[in-house]
């Protein structure tokens, strides 16, 4: 069994990004889109005749390097088993994948169609999903499976069918040894024990994850999701990417491509007190405006382009959506207090007094104060309403917003955390189990409560 | 991905991060684990003094069995990284068993890929002294005043790089012989794997273009050459074992030798995968058949808007629901 | 389509129809309770009809079991070598595992047999019972060809990665 002294792995897929890596390291080894570029014959399979398709693809592609036997277990493969509409998935196609940042390169060519597996959180295409897994485990982190112990993450309300096929896939495909399927909320709010703010560690509080596509609002009450009152904001980094970009172009910049709008977020973007006053500022202080400077690749030419208020405002759709979006109107702010306000009473005061962020769109400087603030005064607001109604004395509420280093990845970060400490092994299903009773074990959520 | 590469990527990228980091002047703090096939598990940080150099420490399940291999085996890995400024060799970190320590201001390119390629480096210890031992044996051979009978061989080393499995390299006279022992906990590795085997043994008889491939042997009872060291263990009916004849021609050359003992090493990695594969493979097709079943079977039911008496609907064509 | 599949096939087919004949039936034990007769121990012979059992050798039968409200279709496929016998274990488990949209599957098939259909009142009057029989016989001829394709797979994707592998060492 020397399996448990190796590092267990630790696999968080999202949406937009994976982010792989061991337990106890601090921070992921890995990390790229979850995309995947798979063999476009696969899709079109019916076409064209097996003999010239199949030398074709030998020849376009990279993995064969000793086609003398490609060739032959093609041609082969194609001359006796065209025969049915399976037959196009009969060679080694299946082999023949890309995934991350070589899926976008591979993807431009003509030989290769790029598709995301996840959408919305939840695993799309298994098919694609399995191969992905495959090829982070054999290609990126090199591990046998069989050896390590697995945490995989999944969204709140994500149904069990879905872990159940998680655990098919992990049990039957790749005879992991243990398997541990953790919600992304969860582990954010693990994550946050690093914070010196954090005094207790709970596993109550309100988490703010927002990543590229959607931001989440989750209220986690001792480890378990109150799924009710979960709400969704559609802002998120690319709303805000579009917004710096749409302020760019209509200023008129010399480069006003994605990417630049992207990076001038990064690393210029902050979230200020006063919109009104931080532009008073920028107008009184010049030194305010920065300069980006782009670069083409062979660095032979430069782009000066300024960079103005939306230092200050792209953050700011956040709290004021009405500047970018017409659609959305609530600020963060007000929704993070309507979800606590749709959770039971009893664990109202926790979900105030421990709100984590999550996520690289929450890495705005001053962020987590601003988002304090606001829902400071609307909460007090209230008390004062109450009170006055009442005519009774509140024992007040206290909004503490907590942000931490491990913010970007928290939600990997925190299953690092958790899968390093020794009774990890003891909370997974293990491949024992899982031959004895099946899939259905992993719809058992057994709850890790490590203090 | 048809061939697992030799070279730890993860490996590669690292310390590429923490190269450039060091040249832009800002030194990464680190301290990574980072694993490979076979209970292996390294391990990067910087010094403790210096932020510009770092430590990688290995820790493999083979190290002991490769130290007991024969004489020189750090010397062994010393030599392979003396070409590179800036590699040195330190007492092995608690936990670790060989640990060197990298200066990134000396940092070449090459060295990266060597550097990924440490585990490898340990495990072809034991090939590189049957290596050694084979050319010794086949000049004894040659020369007819010491020439003592025809079967000349070397002694059996042991790689025991899993908990149930052993790697036999033995050489003799005109050829390296290397054994896998294979074992499986699951019953339908079990049964892949023996298809696989089988298929590994009847390839080269198959293909004329493989015909100089290593000769394959595939057989449930221990080879003569590993019986002697499989004594002591209990026999077991899963375990099986496949042994590779390697001739003279695969290991000519140093850089013939270093790609042979790369395949060799990963043999079981390669094989395993492609039983991953093929189950991920089956998996697909038993999706893309479940659909196809409920097609048929959807196409059963009966269609529910028929029956116009009982449904009524609304102008816009919604139905009325009482 | 092989010499013996055929009547083999047509046999069950119309052994299915005559079984398919199901009627809506109250328990006679447990009030207000209406339960597949095959499944639960029966007290009164009446409600349970003679199983058939259509056999065209000893590795490929089909075992029908017909009552007042249910019919229990049991198929053996055939596993003619362990290869075989694993992949239709795997098979079937995949299918049990997703039962809920198969409606009539059985997420356990009966002991002896590799799957299991229960086929209640309830379906056959939400289904068109000739397409239920369509299916189970559709349902027959795909698994056995199926398993001989993952069989072919798997003997030519080993091959092929032998043969990949042997090559490497080709200089």
């Amino acid at each position: 069994m020397s399996y448990l002294n190796n590092p267990a792995i630790v696999m968080d897929n999202g949406t937009g990004l994976t982010k792989l890596g061991f337990a106890g390291n601090d921070s992921p080894s890995w990390v790229f889109p979850t995309a995947i570029a798979t063999a476009q014959r696969s899709t079109t399979k019916s076409s064209g005749s097996g003999a010239s398709t199949s030398s074709a693809q030998s020849a376009s592609n990279p993995y064969f390097g000793n086609s003398t036997s490609a060739t032959s277990f093609n041609s082969l493969a194609s001359a006796t088993l065209m025969s049915n509409n399976l037959a196009g998935k009969r060679g080694t196609e299946d082999l023949d994948f890309y995934i991350g940042n070589e899926a976008l390169t591979a993807a431009q060519g003509p030989s290769y169609s790029l598709s995301y597996p996840i959408r919305h959180g939840q695993v799309e295409n298994w098919d694609h999903m399995e191969r992905f897994w495959e090829n982070s485990i054999f290609k990126y982190l090199r591990t046998e499976p069989e050896d390590h112990f697995f945490l995989l993450t999944e969204p709140p309300l994500n149904p069990p069918e879905n872990r159940e096929q998680v655990a098919e896939i992990f049990f039957e495909g790749f005879n992991c040894a243990g398997l541990y399927i953790a919600v992304q909320a969860v582990l954010a709010l693990a994550a946050s024990w690093t914070s010196s703010k954090v005094v207790d560690r709970s596993l109550t509080g309100t988490v703010i994850d927002s990543g590229d596509g959607v931001t989440h609002v989750i209220p986690v009450a001792e480890g378990y999701v109150v799924g009710s009152a979960i709400k969704n904001i559609p802002i998120a980094g690319r709303d805000i990417t579009l917004f710096i970009q749409s302020l760019l172009r209509e200023r008129g910049e010399e480069d006003t491509t994605l990417r630049t709008a992207e990076r001038i977020k990064q690393e210029y973007c902050y979230v200020c007190s006063d919109i009104v006053k931080e532009f008073n500022k920028f107008d009184r202080d010049p030194q305010k405006f920065a300069q980006f400077i782009v670069e083409n690749s062979e660095k032979t030419k430069r782009k000066v382009i300024d960079v103005g208020y939306e230092r200050f405002l792209a953050p700011e759709i956040f709290f004021n959506p009405e500047i970018a979006s017409s659609d959305f109107l609530i600020p963060l702010p007000t929704v993070v207090d309507q979800t606590i306000q749709a959770c039971p009473i009893d664990v109202r005061k926790g979900l105030y007094n421990n709100i984590v962020l999550s996520g690289g769109s929450t890495m705005f400087k001053d962020f987590g104060r601003r988002l304090q603030r606001d829902l400071k005064s609307i909460v007090n607001n209230r008390i004062a309403l109450s009170e006055s109604l009442s005519g009774t004395r509140s024992t007040g509420v206290d909004v503490q917003v907590i942000s931490h280093r491990r913010q970007r990845n928290a939600v990997w970060f925190g299953g690092s955390l958790l899968a390093q400490t020794a009774e990890f092994k003891s909370y997974c299903h293990t491949k024992q189990d899982y031959d004895e009773i099946g899939p259905e074990i992993v719809r058992n959520f057994s709850l890790f409560n490590m203090v | 991905m048809l061939h697992l590469k030799p070279e730890n990527l993860l490996v590669q990228k690292t310390l590429t991060e923490a190269w450039n980091a060091n040249e832009s002047g800002t030194p990464l703090t680190l301290d990574r684990v980072i694993s490979d096939f076979d209970y292996t598990t390294l391990h990067l940080s910087n010094s403790p003094e210096n932020k510009a150099v770092l430590w990688l420490s290995i820790k493999t399940k083979a190290w002991q069995s490769v130290l007991k291999c024969g004489e020189g085996f750090l010397e062994h890995l010393e030599s392979k990284y003396s070409a590179f400024p800036g590699i040195a060799p330190v007492g092995p970190e608690q936990g670790y068993d060989y640990t060197l320590t990298v200066d990134l201001g000396q940092l070449q390119p090459d060295a990266i890929v060597q550097l990924s390629l440490l585990k490898i480096h340990v495990m072809s210890f034991a090939f590189q002294l049957a290596f050694h031992e084979f050319s010794k044996l086949s000049q004894q051979t040659q020369d007819p005043a010491s020439f003592s009978g025809s079967n000349d061989t070397g002694i059996v080393r042991q790689l025991q790089y899993r908990d149930d499995e052993n790697i036999f390299v033995k050489p003799s006279n005109d050829r390296i012989t290397v054994i896998f022992e294979t074992f499986f906990q699951d019953e339908t590795d079990k049964v892949f794997g023996k298809v696989f085997l089988q298929e590994f043994v009847d390839a080269r008889k198959r293909n004329r273009s493989i015909q100089s491939a290593p000769q394959v042997l595939f057989s449930h009872e221990p080879p003569l050459e590993a019986a002697s060291l499989m004594s002591a263990r209990k026999a077991d009916k899963n375990r099986r074992f496949i042994t590779f004849v390697l001739f003279p021609r695969h290991f000519q050359t140093p850089e013939l030798q270093f790609s042979t003992v790369c395949h060799l090493v990963l043999f079981r990695n390669y094989f395993h995968y492609h039983i991953k594969c093929s189950k991920a493979f089956m998996h697909s097709r038993m999706r893309y058949r479940v659909d196809s079943f409920i097609k048929v079977l959807n196409r059963a039911k009966l269609d529910e808007t028929d029956d116009g008496e009982q449904t009524r609907r609304t102008i816009t064509g919604r139905k009325l629901v009482y | 389509m092989s010499q013996s599949l055929r009547p083999y096939l047509t046999a069950v087919r119309y052994s299915l129809q005559a079984a398919l004949n199901l009627t809506n039936f109250s328990s006679q034990v447990v009030e207000r309770h209406n339960r597949p007769e095959v499944e639960v121990p029966n007290t009164s012979a009446e409600l349970l009809l003679q199983p058939m059992n259509v056999s065209r050798n000893e590795h490929e039968q089909v075992l029908i079991e017909p009552s007042v409200n249910s019919v229990r279709v049991s198929i053996k496929v055939k596993q003619a070598d362990e290869i075989e016998q694993i992949l239709v274990h795997k098979f079937t488990r995949f299918l049990e595992q997703r039962a809920e949209s198969f409606y009539v599957l059985r997420r356990v098939p009966i002991e002896g047999f590799s799957i299991s259909f229960l086929i209640t009142n309830k379906h056959t009057e939400t289904m068109n019972t000739e397409k239920l029989v369509d299916f189970i016989i559709d349902f027959m001829e795909e698994v056995d060809k199926e398993i001989s394709e993952m069989k072919l797979f798997l003997n030519a994707r080993a091959r092929f990665v032998a043969e990949a592998y042997l090559g490497e060492f080709v200089y």
